[in-house]
């Protein structure tokens, strides 16, 4: 009996600490990290997104500038994608209605075939899924071996790129990246699952918080 | 040998919990009854599902749900209501309900070009399932005709071989 007690003792002391916790964890940062020395003491130098330049849906340069005192969440899809991308949008449509006032929020989509998804395919793509404006979500296209270079591991770190075997002829993560003001990646979120979207809108404030 | 008297003594030493298991069960129990009276507003919706269609057709129903899952959801979604102005619902949608076998042909064939549902216009391709069977496809019917408060439809395997004949 007395084990019985002390087992649920410690499982409540547990939940409550793993519930507590929480609100005020710091989100990881992630990629490979390398190390400088600098007057003698030992740098930290994270992984971060390279400088880049697209073109969003109202013509509007989009670059690394345009986030410089935002945080973003960024991913890659194509408009005329029969697979993962519909419930990808559904999905982001979730964030974007949940941060789309907060100025210093910003999402940015990339398609990943250019060659059809042109600044007016998007425009009318964007506008048909319920995104007005470009104020808050970008959705950009530009050189395709620069989108294709930004996702990679220089980059975002995800799958992206042609390949005549899958449906659509592309293939292309379904992962929505959070990168923070300083263009590190603080969280890799399934953006096919509404579960793993959840968790990305309830660490987005916590991110917004160290800015504060 | 010595797996056995462990085992004994095992049993001997959670002699002193059956009074706390028997009440954890207990509790399993109400908390299962509460998730049961939750949930019965759902169960309603799918009463009347069960009412409609014979045992047959429920089975081609539970069969479509998972073919919809597969090959239709990611675009139509889960709640069957599409997605914005980009992809048309299947839930209340009169161009699904009122011209049954352009439904048909457009799982097997895919769609191009725009179209109106509901009075609104869409224009976003849907991609053929050329590897669909008859029967396939007719479960899916089926699922698709009956989901979502859909008020099902007067459909065998006789309409859908008529398409592709």
């Amino acid at each position: 009996m007395k084990k019985l007690n002390l087992i649920s003792i410690l499982l409540v002391t547990l939940i409550i600490a793993s519930c507590g916790g929480k609100s005020t964890s710091i989100l990881p940062i992630l990629g490979r990290q390398e190390y400088k020395e600098v007057n003698g003491k030992l740098d930290t130098i994270y992984h971060t997104v390279p400088d880049f330049s697209f073109v969003d849906q109202d013509s509007t340069e989009v670059t690394e500038d345009t986030f410089s005192d935002k945080i973003y969440v960024a991913d890659f899809f194509f408009g005329t994608c029969p697979t993962i991308c519909p419930v990808m949008k559904q999905q982001m449509l979730r964030v974007y209605d949940a941060f789309k006032d907060n100025p210093k929020f910003g999402i940015l989509s990339h398609t990943i075939d250019p060659g059809h998804d042109t600044v007016a395919y998007l425009k009318d793509f964007s506008v048909k899924l319920g995104v007005p404006d470009n104020n808050t979500w970008h959705f950009v296209t530009g050189d395709k071996d620069d989108i294709y270079e930004i996702g990679s591991a220089a980059g975002y770190m995800v799958p992206v790129g042609e390949d005549a075997d899958a449906p659509g002829g592309y293939i292309h993560s379904g992962a929505f990246i959070l990168v923070d003001q300083e263009r590190r990646i603080r969280g890799f979120y399934d953006g096919t699952k509404p579960m793993d979207v959840t968790a990305l809108i309830n660490d987005i404030p916590k991110l917004l918080a160290e800015y504060e | 040998m010595t797996f056995l008297n462990f085992w004994l003594s095992m049993n001997n030493r959670s002699g002193f919990k059956v009074q706390g298991s028997r009440f954890q069960v207990y509790l399993l129990l109400v908390v299962a009854f509460a998730f049961t009276l939750s949930c019965s507003s759902e169960q309603s919706e799918n009463a009347k599902v069960q009412e409609r269609l014979s045992m047959t057709e429920l089975q081609q129903f539970t069969s479509g749900k998972k073919i919809y899952k597969q090959r239709c959801q990611n675009c139509h979604m889960e709640d069957g209501e599409g997605l914005g102005k980009l992809i048309p619902p299947l839930k209340n949608s009169n161009y699904l309900l009122e011209n049954l076998p352009e439904a048909v042909r457009s799982i097997k064939y895919g769609l191009k070009g725009p179209i109106i549902v509901n009075g609104k216009s869409y224009n976003q391709p849907m991609p053929a399932n050329p590897n669909l069977t008859n029967i396939e496809i007719l479960e899916l019917m089926i699922y698709i005709t009956n989901a979502w408060d859909n008020p099902g439809a007067e459909i065998d395997l006789g309409v859908v071989e008529s398409v592709f004949e």
